[in-house]
């Protein structure tokens, strides 16, 4: 009786990691798309502009383009401090280009971050 | 803190540059208007030469890459154009000695501003969701009281002055004021923005373009004008103006040494 218990915390727990790495997998994925995102639509203005961010979001708050997912206002700070009012504009697109993933948590809040 | 000691220096340097080619000009009118007409020709052929190796050097750097190289390249076709017309210019009147008004120069002249029009058009097409109507009807009213008032100064009732002079003469600044209103919208869009410097310096420049071309065509119509007239204090200021614009957004973009690896970096985590 004792063994069949332990078997099936054993199985409990391996169904646990594989559903955290599954969920690590997912966030990292993201990540990515958002990135990607972030770029196509910078990169689409023009490609200094893109390497500006990327130089300002380093310099300002010490955080790469990926990191955004997390940290959505850092984005929002420097697209605001380059381009001033017309930020609202780029951030719109950032959105338009995430739309289809908006099921997603971090997506989700980062969207309503920057729509503030 | 940086940045700001920076734009204070490039605006301390941007109000020397526009006070002393004031101050040249007006000198050099004392001297006698052989020697303006020497200077003002000279001054203008390097103001424009210095818009088109800056605006040459943008467009090296952003590589017609997305919208706003695209804008660049325009800006680069306007200041060429621009060059090629006070080129023609004193050519015309330090060479040949003749009125350059109305000559080839005036094809030159005319041909730079639908560039300049897709240069606005370009640089404003990836924020255009952020233009509200509000904002476009002001920029309208702003640029249709100052094309008014400049389009009756520019037309000549006088009967010496033929059918296409006068056609000429009035397409300046309905020009002037075409250019203007996607200016002003660029200034209210990049507010606060670090673009919104070279935004300001265009529009600003946009502006002394209308006021010197309406100057230059009530003189010429008045028999007053002269090469080194007050007009072309202004017209020179507005050249200058967009070469500061343009070194500004050199500033502001420039390449940097990380790059290299910020772009490894950004790759992926």
């Amino acid at each position: 009786m004792h063994k069949i218990s332990q078997i099936h915390a054993i199985r409990i727990t391996a169904k646990k990691r594989s559903y955290e790495m599954m969920t690590f997998q997912k966030r990292d994925v993201m990540k990515a798309l958002t990135s990607l995102a972030i770029k196509k639509v910078l990169t689409d203005i023009s490609a200094p502009a893109y390497e500006k961010v990327s130089k300002k979001l380093q310099k300002e708050h010490k955080c790469y383009i990926p990191d955004c997912y997390d940290h959505p206002e850092y984005l929002e700070s420097v697209l605001k401090s380059i381009f001033g009012n017309a930020y609202s504009a780029i951030v719109e697109q950032i959105k338009v280009e995430l739309a289809e993933h908006v099921d997603d948590n971090g997506i989700n809040m980062l969207i309503k971050t920057m729509a503030k | 803190m940086l940045t700001i000691s920076k734009k204070n220096e490039l605006q301390k340097l941007l109000l020397i540059t526009i006070i002393c080619t004031g101050f040249t000009i007006l000198i050099s009118t004392l001297s006698g208007k052989e020697v303006v007409k020497s200077v003002t020709d000279v001054m203008y052929i390097t103001t424009t030469a210095a818009f088109v190796i800056l605006s040459a050097i943008l467009v090296l750097r952003f590589k017609k890459t997305g919208d706003h190289g695209k804008a660049w390249l325009f800006l680069l076709g306007t200041s060429v154009s621009w060059f090629l017309a006070e080129t023609t210019w004193t050519v015309y009147e330090l060479v040949y000695d003749k009125n350059p008004f109305p000559s080839i120069a005036d094809v030159f002249y005319v041909a730079g501003y639908p560039l300049m029009l897709g240069f606005l058009m370009y640089y404003l097409k990836p924020v255009r969701k952020a233009i509200t109507k509000k904002m476009a009807i002001c920029a309208i009213m702003i640029s249709a009281s100052i094309a008014i008032p400049s389009i009756y100064m520019a037309y000549s009732p006088e009967p010496d002055v033929t059918l296409f002079e006068n056609v000429l003469a009035t397409s300046y600044p309905i020009l002037d004021s075409i250019i203007f209103i996607p200016a002003i919208i660029g200034i209210a869009l990049f507010f606060r923005g670090e673009v919104n410097f070279t935004w300001s310096l265009i529009c600003i420049g946009i502006l002394c373009f209308a006021i010197g071309d309406i100057g230059f065509q009530y003189a010429t119509f008045t028999n007053t004008y002269y090469t080194g007239h007050p007009a072309d204090i202004i017209l020179m200021w507005s050249y200058i103006l967009f070469s500061f614009g343009v070194y500004d957004h050199i500033r502001i973009f420039r390449k940097s040494g990380h790059s290299n690896e910020n772009k490894h970096l950004d790759s992926w985590r």
